[in-house]
């Protein structure tokens, strides 16, 4: 009996081969992205989900109040670690501290204890405790490494630094030399830590050693909380995080010291680590979050891909079933019942939707290194060993063929056997016209919002490149300065700027614009009171301004000596309610806690120190020698590697065991915006294939249509019709369809665009033309879809589709 | 007398559309004897083929009566009708009807495949039906690759397979030259001579003398009924 079906399904599916390739492309391509996508969301949702206890390992987070408003942040304090332990881990089963850094100077030391080699390290490192690896499930191989962590001055490497740094020689017990800063022995070698963790090390170095290289400040202090120490503790399954929450705080009140009243005020919150991954206003040490919007974005696409390939088939299957007419009342005739006659058809579907599957699974196997590259991610595609995967797929096979399939098999059911065995069955009588319309138009409503969407996250993206910024951000070199060498400096800055390609040189506790800040309190105008908001530090020399070409309104630049001379931005000026640049001039500003009085020297334009999500903030720059950090140098980009050859020249001789690692500013703020931009490959992408996969099944349905109305073609021809004539004719209604679709799109998409934008302070402003623009290519790709056709139709000879009846 | 097949009292058939309302059959009374071999002709239009579907329970009457085997079945359910019909019935077409994905084999093997008979036995019977009306080399081919003539003895082969107690023919050679025509009736009356029950539409008046009996229809009524001369015997 299923011999039968499926030498019917395969043979009927042979014998339509145009129809059945484009139904098959469809799906495939449909498919192909439906499990692309399920890769990205299942990867993305596996991360640190691995770990045995993942359920009730949390992080303390700190929440600051200050007079106007709240921060998060996720660092806990220094000694919050001590305290707890000192307090039988306040119940926790077992608490961890850590510092991550982002990459470093790493020597290796040879016997002499002298650097042999020397990197810039990206990777992450780690200052860890030996519970770190108690509380999450990493491979350590060997547990004698892990406890050697509880020693200061020891360091574990993961396989790939182990290999990079000692070329597969024996790296046990060989040393090593942290951002010149910390000497470490090799005590472990450990398996490459898995992709999806957003505790990302690849160096494990031991936390007791932090306390000597702490390069933000006092690491015991209760006043500075830094985003790159974190606490992880675990929950004891007989506690509730609400019960734990609040211990935690009490213990917090009654054991910090009196902080000064101006402080901002503190308390914890425990954050569970499954959230850590998705939520954006936390940061974590990959430095990614994927909100949990962007996952249901990226699910809904995936759908609407298989809706749209499901839509064409459903088309393409009712338009077709006028063909089978016959065939359907042959076999009711011969007493074939409905039931059988379903099975048959979802047979056929079963079928072809299993074909598109394995298609797909090869597709994306293929196409998986190239997403890997375009999300920066490294998903791995193992489609028989990963049960999930498996399920998936055998759920979508299952799924489609029931949404594609129960509708035209239930067409093709019902007919009538007479009406059938006579083809008295047109396209208008299969009810499904009003209904293939309706599906024509979802599927060109989900086209079009897609489009619309591309064009706006584009636009918006563009936005970003090209928002003056309040400084110039183009044609100037970046690079971490190494820290405790302050001596230096200002002979190098001299030393740099020697040489005709290199225009300025400033040195600053950061860029402008930069994904880190400083903040602080301050007093204004001789006032005893703290102000009610903070003010961004730019620490910076007396180059800085020109550099960046930043606009003096009022005033001027400081010179390096002027310590007590700042230069405040319009956003502060405004509010402090200065009523103009040049009143502002000579007024007072004392910072922190009133150590530090002096006056505003000179006033600036505003220009942005975080990403544009965030508004600009008031800012102060200041002279402050000890605390720059970046080397800027404006380079004459016409001499690009002449100048880069000086800048590393004039470096390797200051620095010698430092790496010349640079950047270009306006690249690394670009980078600023890579969550985005991910995002808008991905939609360009994707609603590049809907619409290709939209325009298959419309291809389907007017050739079609084309074939079931050769003969009226012919008589229309034999009277006198033109090519252009006949083109309408096959147009019209589709353009109506298109038309219609292009009405939902609009507030669909107006409503999620206006939403995305919402997370940006700066962003465009919706504009008509992006909508109308996707109408307009909309429509134009559908009507050559459709002419292609209708002219082949025209083209034929009448007396040929005249005999075809 | 012997016992009627079929027996239709007063059988009417509208059809009804959005503006116009056709009677094709206006109160037609006739009755099938087992072993019968009856024609039905008529002008065109006149309602034979509507009178066929009847008979085939392919479409259910507006008014009257129509026994089959003795049960009345005017009003019986679709899926009633289906069932007696793929017990009880074979069927013959103008234009052969058969599906064209399927081989010759598996055209011939449907009925049998629907009654749900088990494999061995649809082998035995389908291939009996082939030798039978001497098809059986070209059991693997595609009807594509058959002439008309052929491709109306496997259609025969089919509706004789499943064994009917009536076999329904609407101008069977209506599509077939004179030559594959009388080919066809022969087959059909030495199938009629074996047992066979068989009501056929027929333009053709040569057609008409292999039958028993000639109904003449004319717009949905009976006129004459013609008992044929030398087969007078057999029918009554
Ligand atoms: N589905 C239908 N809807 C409306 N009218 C119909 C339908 N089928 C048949 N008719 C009408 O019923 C009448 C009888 O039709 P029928 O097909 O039975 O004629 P026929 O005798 O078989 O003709 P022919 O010899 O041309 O095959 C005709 O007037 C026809 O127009
Ligand atoms: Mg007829």
């Amino acid at each position: 009996m299923f011999k039968m079906y499926f030498l019917t399904a395969s043979r009927s599916i042979l014998r339509n081969k145009s129809y059945s390739i484009l139904n098959i492309a469809g799906l495939t391509l449909g498919i192909t992205c439906s499990i692309l996508l399920f890769l990205v969301i299942k990867y993305e949702l596996s991360y640190d989900s691995f770990h045995s206890k993942a359920d009730r390992i949390y992080r303390a987070t700190t929440i600051s109040s200050y007079r106007e408003g709240e921060e998060k942040s996720s660092a806990a304090h220094y000694p919050l670690a001590d305290l707890l332990r000192t307090n039988k881990n306040l119940g926790f089963e077992q608490i961890t501290q850590t510092h991550g850094e982002e990459g470093g100077q790493i020597n290796v030391l040879g016997d002499d204890g002298n650097s042999i080699k020397r990197f810039r390290e990206e990777a992450h490192i780690g200052f860890v405790e030996p519970e770190f690896f108690d509380i999450f499930d990493f491979e350590t191989g060997n547990q004698s490494a892990v406890a050697s962590l509880s020693e200061p001055n020891n360091v574990i490497l993961t396989e790939t630094l182990a290999t990079k740094y000692f070329d597969g020689k024996n790296p046990l017990g060989r040393l090593i030399k942290f951002n010149n800063k910390l000497t470490l022995k090799v005590t472990g070698v450990i398996p490459d830590l898995p992709n999806n963790t957003d505790l990302p090390f690849s160096m494990f170095i031991s936390y007791k050693s932090f306390i000597d290289y702490s390069p933000y400040g006092d690491a015991k202090s209760w006043n500075t909380l830094s985003s790159t120490h974190q606490l992880y503790a675990v929950l004891p399954e007989s506690k509730t995080e609400k019960e734990a929450t609040a211990e935690l705080n009490n213990l917090l009140v009654n054991h910090i010291p009196d902080k000064s009243a101006n402080l901002p005020k503190e308390a914890y919150s425990l954050q569970p680590l499954k959230d850590i991954h998705f939520n954006a206003e936390l940061s974590n040490y990959s430095n990614r979050t994927v909100s949990r919007e962007v996952i249901w974005s990226m699910a809904l696409v995936g759908i609407f891909m298989v809706i749209v390939a499901c839509i064409n088939f459903v088309n393409l299957a009712t338009a077709q079933a006028i063909k089978r007419a016959r065939e359907v009342g042959v076999r009711k005739v011969m007493g074939s019942s409905q039931l059988q006659l379903m099975l048959q058809f979802l047979g056929e579907t079963f079928l072809i939707t299993l074909t598109a599957t394995l298609l797909s699974v090869v597709l994306a196997e293929l196409a998986l290194p190239y997403l890997n590259e375009l999300l920066e991610l490294e998903i791995t595609f193992t489609v028989l060993q990963d049960p999930v995967l498996l399920f998936f797929l055998v759920a979508q096979v299952l799924l489609v063929t029931l949404f594609a399939g129960i509708y035209p098999a239930l067409i093709m059911a019902r007919f009538q056997p007479i009406a059938a065995l006579k083809s008295r069955i047109n396209t208008q009588k299969v009810a499904g016209l009003s209904l293939r319309s309706a599906l024509v138009v979802l599927q060109f409503t989900i086209c079009q919002v897609l489009i619309i969407c591309t064009i706006l996250v584009n636009e918006q993206m563009e936005f970003f490149k090209s928002k003056s910024l309040g400084f110039d951000k183009e044609a100037v070199v970046t690079v971490f300065l190494p820290t405790g060498e302050g001596k230096k400096l200002m002979p190098m800055r001299q030393e740099l700027a020697n040489h005709p390609a290199v225009k300025k040189i400033s040195l600053a506790s950061s860029p402008p614009s930069a994904n880190f800040t400083f903040t602080g309190n301050f007093k204004f105008n001789n006032s005893s009171e703290d102000v009610p908001f903070h003010a961004n530090y730019k620490m910076a020399d007396e180059n800085y301004l020109e550099l960046y070409d930043m606009k003096v309104l009022a005033g001027r630049h400081y010179k390096d000596s002027d310590s007590a001379a700042y230069v405040i931005n319009e956003t502060m000026r405004r509010k402090l309610g200065i009523e103009s640049p040049a009143e502002a001039i000579n007024k007072t500003i004392a910072l922190g806690n009133g150590e530090v009085k002096g006056y505003i020297i000179g006033v600036v334009e505003d220009f942005h120190q975080n990403s544009l999500r965030d508004p600009i903030d008031p800012a102060i720059i200041l002279a402050r020698p000890d605390n720059y950090w970046f080397l800027s140098a404006k380079i004459d980009m016409a001499n690009k590697q002449e100048a880069l050859q000086h800048l590393e020249k004039v470096w390797n001789k200051t620095y010698p065991d430092d790496v010349f690692d640079y950047e270009f500013l306006d690249e690394t703020i670009e980078r600023f915006y890579q969550d985005e931009a991910r995002q808008n490959k991905l939609f360009k992408i994707f609603s590049i294939i809907a619409i290709f996969i939209g325009c298959l099944g419309l291809y389907g349905l007017v050739a079609f249509m084309a074939a079931q109305r050769t003969k009226e073609v012919g008589i229309r021809k034999v009277l006198g019709a033109s090519m252009f004539n006949i083109t309408v004719l096959f147009s019209k209604e589709f353009v109506k369809l298109v038309l219609i679709a292009f009405i939902l799109a609009v507030p669909i998409a107006y409503y999620l665009m206006n939403k995305w934008l919402q997370d940006f302070t700066y962003r465009i402003t919706l504009d008509y033309w992006p909508f109308i623009l996707a109408g307009v290519v909309t429509l134009i790709i559908a009507i050559i879809t459709m002419s292609s056709q209708a002219i082949k139709a025209s083209l034929t000879n009448p007396v040929v589709s005249l005999k075809s009846e | 007398m012997k016992k009627s097949v079929i027996e239709t009292v007063n059988l009417q058939k509208k059809y009804v559309t959005d503006t116009v309302e056709t009677t094709a059959l206006a109160g037609v009374n006739i009755q099938v004897g087992k072993g019968e071999f009856v024609a039905i002709m008529g002008p065109s239009g006149c309602g034979k083929s509507t009178l066929l579907n009847m008979l085939g329970m392919l479409d259910a009457p507006t008014a009257g009566s129509l026994k089959f085997m003795g049960t009345e079945i005017a009003s019986a359910t679709e899926r009633h009708r289906a069932n007696l019909r793929k017990e009880n019935l074979g069927f013959i077409f103008q234009s052969f009807n058969l599906i064209d994905e399927l081989t010759v084999h598996e055209n011939v093997e449907l009925p049998l495949f629907y009654q749900g008979l088990p494999k061995n036995e649809i082998k035995q019977r389908v291939d009996a039906a082939l030798e039978r009306v001497g098809i059986a080399h070209r059991r693997n081919h595609f009807p594509q690759q058959l002439s008309g003539g052929q491709q109306q003895r496997v259609a025969i082969a089919r509706a004789v397979v499943g064994r009917p107690s009536l076999i329904l023919a609407d101008e069977p050679t209506g599509n077939l030259d004179s030559q594959h025509g009388r080919e066809v009736m022969t087959l059909l009356s030495e199938l009629n001579e074996d047992g066979a029950t068989i009501v056929m539409v027929t333009h053709s008046p040569s057609d008409a003398e292999y039958a028993h009996r000639i109904i003449n229809l004319l717009d949905g009524q009976v006129i004459t009924e013609r008992i044929h001369a030398t087969s007078a015997a057999l029918a009554l």
